[in-house]
């Protein structure tokens, strides 16, 4: 897919994933933003270069002699036996790394209301510094005012959804950190389902928000 | 049951020597094709395992990363596609994407893959002009890697080969996280990685 997606995750979050050290939760986010934004898939790729530059410029090593014998011994073992199903079933219509986590779940994730216009399904990562959910907002619903208590990256998968700075569409990738406060509302024109991570519940901005803060928690799984 | 590995379609213009054993591998499952690759990938896929410096990680998993990633470049060589990258940068991934799995195994019982298809499958408009782009930014690359001053190219290697996050990085360098990132950004400036534009939009939304 190559919608136009406008909003991307910096640069420097993309050299972390390009190296491989940026966490789960985050490269989980960032593979579902590259499912759908061109511009990034290419940016990374010539990040992925610099890597492959160093790699090859690096001293090599010598290997064990008997080391191909026993990888060519583990493949043919490997040849012998079914072969392993290389594409992930459509499970919904999500990116792959979205299906992936669905797929792998044993208690494959279900919906639960979180409010009058939003329902969350938490995904299984197997990482406990972020929450990754699904967050379904139905059509022109409306979110309360909040703050982040954390980081929390989000990626638009299905339909839009607007805040008081921008309109955001398929793949667009946000960061939100402590301080941003922001009201999403879904589009009028249908439902938006959003993968998002999160360290650390929002605040509700509204004067009855103390009340339901409480009961605000993250669930990493 | 080794085939001579096969002249690439017409279409494709990547032609340097990998890339065209790794088609070969992909295509007819020719193991002598595989056994070329073999040879120059599993002493640099070493050296990259070497390299690094996450924890949990020890010398007796060097080797084992080379076999893991030879055999899944075995696996996976069908998916390759030599109009988007060369052989050496998607080797690169996958030896990436295997480094991160076997850290993950190690400390957690949950664990998922990584894939390059998750996002490598993905249909992009190529063109004759794209390739050629990318050919040359991966030639002017090599060059001007080799010209980056000391400070950028120290980082860029904590980064890549020790798997280091620019938090580690700047924790071990003394240096603020701020100069960490805009080191890297002015290597990738100067290596036309990024263009300049695409930092500006970049430093408002930091902010
Ligand atoms: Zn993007």
């Amino acid at each position: 897919m190559n919608s136009k997606t406008v909003h991307h995750p910096e640069t420097s979050m993309l050299l972390e994933f390009s190296a491989g050290t940026l966490e789960t939760a985050a490269s989980i986010c960032v593979s579902a933003h590259l499912h759908f934004c061109a511009h990034c898939r290419d940016s990374l790729l010539r990040l992925d270069q610099v890597g492959s530059k160093l790699m090859e410029d690096s001293q090599a090593e010598p290997v064990d002699e008997a080391l191909f014998a026993s990888v060519m011994e583990r493949i043919d073992r490997l040849e012998d036996g079914a072969s392993e199903p290389d594409k992930y079933s459509q499970v919904g219509d999500y990116p792959p790394s979205v299906n992936k986590l669905i797929e792998a779940d044993d208690n494959p994730p279900l919906w639960r209301r979180l409010s009058g216009s939003v329902d969350v399904a938490s995904l299984k990562t197997g990482q406990k510094k972020f929450e990754v959910a699904l967050h379904r907002i139905c059509a022109g619903g409306k979110t309360p005012k909040h703050d982040h208590g954390g980081l929390e990256y989000t990626v638009v998968l299905k339909g839009s959804f607007s805040d008081e700075r921008s309109v955001y569409s398929e793949g667009d990738f946000i960061l939100r950190k402590p301080g941003d406060t922001h009201q999403p509302m879904g589009a009028q024109n249908g439902e938006c389902i959003c993968l998002s991570a999160q360290s650390a519940p929002i605040k509700l901005s509204s004067p009855l928000g103390f009340i339901m803060n409480n009961l605000l928690r993250i669930n990493p799984r | 049951m080794a085939a001579q590995s096969n002249p690439l379609q017409s279409s494709v213009k990547r032609s340097d020597q990998w890339s065209n054993l790794l088609v070969a591998v992909g295509e007819t499952r020719d193991r002598a094709a595989f056994a070329d690759l073999f040879k120059h990938y599993a002493p640099l896929i070493k050296s990259f395992a070497q390299a690094s410096r996450h924890e949990g990680w020890f010398p007796g998993l060097n080797e084992d990363l080379v076999q893991e990633v030879m055999i899944k470049v075995w696996q996976k060589a069908a998916g390759y596609n030599p109009e988007k990258a060369s052989a050496t940068t998607w080797i690169y991934t996958v030896a990436r994407n295997c480094r991160i799995d076997m850290l993950r195994r190690k400390s957690n019982t949950q664990h998922l893959p990584l894939e390059n298809e998750d996002y490598w499958h993905e249909p992009d408009e190529e063109t004759p002009t794209l390739l050629l782009q990318q050919k040359r930014s991966e030639e002017k690359l090599r060059e001007s890697l080799a010209q980056l001053p000391k400070e950028q190219d120290e980082i860029l290697r904590k980064v890549y080969l020790e798997g280091k996050s620019h938090a580690e990085t700047s924790e071990e360098l003394g240096l603020p996280l701020g100069t960490v990132k805009s080191r890297v950004r002015l290597a990738l400036q100067k290596m036309q990685i990024l263009v300049p534009a695409e930092f500006q939009d970049e430093l408002t939304h930091e902010q």
